[in-house]
């Protein structure tokens, strides 16, 4: 079919969903706009699908679908299109956004079936997903930037959803205000970018970055890839933008699995992977996003091992993945980090529904120490959450195990990468499994520490339908980047079809060496040991002992506190930027506004209004008034002709 | 001379000096009364004024034309008395005064 | 003296003083009775000026008619107990006066100052001064030169008779309260 109606379709479905919703939001009942976004979504998915398969047909050098609508910008030189363009990178994320995308949908069916602003949020769920949709195919990085605020402004509007809870309220504004500091410095890079390079649109920019990696840190290269980082940090919940995801749970859970877990957040990832190229001509900015990268995956999985809230570990969890990602990009794996993405995107989505599902039977408890033993009423949501757990703490041969392995393999065996940087890694693949296994053992296994007044009970299909299908995406998702050292041992030696994929889309890193091989199955074995190790101690800690976790908590005392009060990173931020910053702003509404400008504005109009009433009193009605003027001006004009 | 010249011969100078006196007189009832129809009688007064030295400026050049005027001055005046009197009386229906304070309300 | 040159002062004084009636009389029929006087005052002087006619229609218009009109609507409004004749305002009042005055001695001393033109005027006038009955010339030059203007008042006085019947006769006056 027709390329630019194809992407057309699949870029308007949701946004005719959001029209149709938005504009009804009062009168539409939580089904009907529930089955309004999905068919809208639905209809995205296929038409992603036949673009794809579109794609494919396509000879693999020139695998490159671009559509232009209009011409939106024309300044001088700067001219940017309403343009669009599906490439290998962005046919995996329209396909994860609009698949995730229609599953998720489908669970808030369920999910919001009781709530009355259902409308409104399937009408925010829809715009999300339209603005996605720009983010990831607009061809140049003003488009990219529009669909970056439409994410930003959705999930504002999703975390304050219960705008009515203030806490929550402040919440989106919490997300909202982060995020706009990483904007800033979005644009910053963007503006860097142009004017070195003149253009906007990736493939040109791509094109242009220069092939020699400079060293310089005043490069316009490394200070706009710089910019354009800390721009991701922001959207992507890195260090030290990260605070605002964790509070971002406040809003739905469905909300929470589509945009903090498996699309939105990923923004940053999937644009640092977009420009590829010029990322790999700027050492110093890579260097920083693997030390960053690496940095958010300890914070992220420390924190998450001493959260209580459910939906709190996951968000931490989240970090510490995201973290993976940069670091995957960091050491120049930015197909690691794509299949990471992928594969995240399935089984945190999964985690982040099936808690979803937990907290709809636990009757909005969200306290893990309140559960337990909850594997008995909800079978479903356990199975699929169980096989969320094998993925992410990286048992063989589930989604996890395939993607957190590569990125490690590439950050020992990257010319950019470094022993330590793989054993950060290492360390954060064994908190991983500590902490989640901590969260399956406290939610579902062990005794029952339900409240008697509660009655868990299984939910509807709309919400166990969603879950089954992304298990069993947990389970395959990996299958499709199985690395050469296990393919040539598997019967049949399959190959690893998303390097294949995505091979002319992703410069190779300058100066890799095909990967030793014993050590690829050392490191693998060792990685692998540890998370099974780390799953047991947590195992044996929260089911079979548990008192022993509060003595170990005692143990290293000052520690656990820091790390349970998450390294007091909001409170430093309090004290150093958002107090200070409210007193001077205090301080200039006071004395300058206040005091200055207005005062200056009332002295003028006092004066006008003075000199308004002055000669008003002139022309005060008075007939004979007038008179007397109109006998003056002749004793003046009188007096003139005399005298002259 | 001129002191006697001037009580003794009589010339056009005379007669406008008295216009001009007529004239100050109505201009200052106008300005000064508050009585509406004293308003209308002082307006009467200046064209009266007017007319003197019409008059005596069409005698002392010999031209018909000034007395014309005059004529059409006197009507006029006629007419703006009786349109004059006719407000007032509205005025007056209204407010049970004539006080020329009371057409500052009219408005549109 | 002569009695030319006699009866010009009389005159003179009686319509001035007349006139200062008018503005100064605190009860508008006063007011009103002095202007009588002031008009009948300057028809005399028209008659000194050789304007028989308009003497006679300067007493017939408005000692007769106008003047009439006037006390009748005043009698109509019983309006003779005037309190305060003049407007307030010290201020404006001083400024009133003065601008009058200032007025008055500014066109005596221009009539003083251009004395010596005037008499010009007045030797180069005396020739063709018409002695005699000048009304029949008048009606002449009426009738034919300005017939426009004539009839186009008399249109004007139509329309204004018309208008203050219907001004006064409206309901509640100008100031109705629907």
């Amino acid at each position: 079919m027709n390329h630019p109606i194809l992407m057309a379709t699949l870029l308007l479905a949701p946004f005719v969903g959001f029209l149709i919703n938005g504009l009804r939001y009062k009168r539409h009942s939580a089904n009907l706009a529930g089955v309004i976004a999905t068919t809208a979504v639905v209809i995205s998915f296929i038409s992603a699908i036949l673009l794809v398969v579109d794609l494919v047909g396509l000879p693999p050098e020139t695998r490159v679908i671009s559509v232009k609508f209009f011409e939106w910008i024309s300044v001088a030189s700067l001219k940017i299109n309403a343009g669009f363009v599906l490439d290998p990178v962005s046919a995996i994320m329209i396909l994860v956004i609009t698949g995730v995308g229609s599953l998720i949908h489908l669970f808030s069916i369920g999910y919001m079936h009781h709530d009355a602003g259902a409308a409104k949020y399937f009408a925010y769920l829809n715009l999300f997903l339209f603005n996605m949709l720009i983010l990831v195919l607009g061809d140049s990085l003003p488009v990219m930037f529009v669909g970056w605020e439409g994410v930003g402004l959705c999930s504002y509007l999703l975390i304050g959803f219960w705008f009515t809870d203030d806490q929550k309220a402040a919440a989106g504004m919490k997300a909202f205000v982060t995020n706009r500091v990483g904007d800033a410095a979005f644009l910053l890079g963007m503006f860097i970018l142009f004017l070195s390079f003149g253009t906007l649109t990736f493939s040109e920019i791509n094109q242009l970055a220069p092939t020699d990696p400079t060293l310089a840190w005043m490069n316009p290269v490394t200070l706009g890839t710089l910019f354009l980082f800390i721009g991701a940090t922001g959207k992507s919940a890195q260090i030290p933008l990260y605070v605002w995801l964790p509070d971002a749970m406040a809003g739905p859970t469905p909300v929470s699995a589509l945009i903090h877990a498996a699309t939105m957040v990923t923004a940053g990832v999937y644009m640092i992977v977009r420009l590829n190229p010029l990322f790999l001509a700027a050492p110093n900015t890579m260097m920083i996003i693997a030390i960053i990268g690496a940095l958010t995956v300890l914070l992220g999985a420390t924190i998450g091992m001493t959260q209580w809230d459910i939906k709190k570990v996951l968000a931490y969890s989240t970090v510490s993945q995201l973290g993976y990602m940069f670091l995957a990009c960091g050491v120049g794996a930015f197909g690691a980090a794509m299949f990471h993405l992928m594969t995240h995107a399935f089984f945190k989505a999964l985690m982040f529904l099936g808690s979803g599902s937990v907290i709809h039977a636990m009757h909005e408890e969200q306290d893990i120490r309140k559960m337990g033993g909850l594997k008995k009423y909800l079978p479903i949501t356990h199975w699929t959450f169980f096989f969320g757990w094998v993925a992410i703490i990286g048992l063989p041969p589930f989604a996890g195990f395939f993607s957190k392995d590569e990125i490690l393999a590439f950050a020992f065996f990257s010319p950019l990468g470094h022993e330590a940087l793989w054993a950060v890694g290492a360390l954060g693949a064994t908190l991983t499994a500590f902490y989640m296994t901590r969260l399956m053992a406290l939610t579902f296994w062990g005794k029952s520490r339900v409240p008697k007044d509660t009655h868990p009970h299984e939910s509807p299909p709309t919400m166990s339908i969603p879950l089954i299908v992304l298990g069993v995406l947990s389970i395959v998702g990996g299958w499709i980047g199985i690395p050469h050292v296990i393919g040539a041992i598997l019967p049949g030696h399959p190959e690893n079809f998303l390097e294949h994929w995505l091979h002319h889309s992703i410069k190779p890193i300058p100066g890799l060496t095909p990967f030793d091989v014993t050590t690829e199955w050392v490191l693998m074995g060792v990685s692998v040991t540890l998370a099974i190790c780390s799953a047991f101690v947590a195992y044996h800690m929260y089911v079979q002992a548990p008192q022993k976790p509060e003595k170990v908590a005692k143990a290293i005392g000052p520690v656990y506190k820091v790390i349970y009060n998450k390294y007091f990173v909001d409170e430093a931020y309090f004290a150093g930027i958002i107090n200070p910053l409210v007193k001077a702003s205090k301080g200039l509404w006071y004395y300058i506004d206040v005091n200055f400008i207005d005062k200056t504005t009332y002295v003028i109009s006092d004066v006008v209004r003075g000199g308004g009433s002055l000669v008003r009193s002139l022309q005060n009605g008075n007939i004979q008034v007038y008179a007397m003027y109109i006998s003056l001006g002749l004793v003046a004009t009188l007096l003139f002709l005399l005298v002259r | 001379m001129l002191s006697t010249d001037l009580f003794t011969q009589i010339g056009l100078g005379h007669y406008l000096v008295l216009s001009a006196l007529l004239f100050c007189c109505g201009m200052a009832g106008v300005l000064l009364r508050r009585n509406a129809i004293v308003l209308l009688m002082s307006i009467e007064l200046m064209l009266n004024a007017v007319n003197v030295s019409f008059v005596a400026f069409s005698r002392y050049l010999g031209q018909q034309e000034g007395q014309i005027m005059v004529f059409f001055v006197m009507t006029i005046a006629a007419a703006e008395a009786a349109v004059g009197l006719a407000l007032a009386v509205s005025i007056f229906k209204r407010f049970r005064e004539v006080n020329i304070r009371y057409f500052e309300h009219l408005k549109g | 003296m002569t009695p030319d040159v006699f009866l010009f002062w009389f005159l003179a004084l009686t319509t001035v003083l007349a006139a200062l009636g008018v503005i100064i009389s605190a009860n508008p029929i006063y007011s009103v009775l002095s202007l009588v006087m002031t008009m009948v005052g300057v028809a005399a002087i028209f008659v000194t000026l050789g304007a028989y006619f308009l003497a006679g229609v300067q007493l017939i218009v408005y000692a007769g008619a106008v003047l009439v009109l006037f006390v009748m609507v005043l009698m109509l409004f019983d309006l003779k107990h005037e309190i305060h004749a003049f407007t307030r305002g010290p201020v404006t009042g001083a400024i009133k006066i003065a601008a009058v005055g200032l007025l008055g001695g500014m066109i005596v001393g221009a009539i003083a100052l251009s004395a010596n033109s005037l008499m010009k005027t007045e030797n180069n006038g005396i020739q063709t001064v018409i002695e005699g009955d000048s009304t029949k010339a008048l009606g002449k030059l009426l009738f034919s030169q300005y017939l426009f203007g004539f009839e186009a008042l008399g249109v004007l006085l139509l329309v204004v008779a018309v208008g203050a019947v219907a001004l006064a006769r409206a309901k509640g006056g100008t100031h109705a309260q629907h």
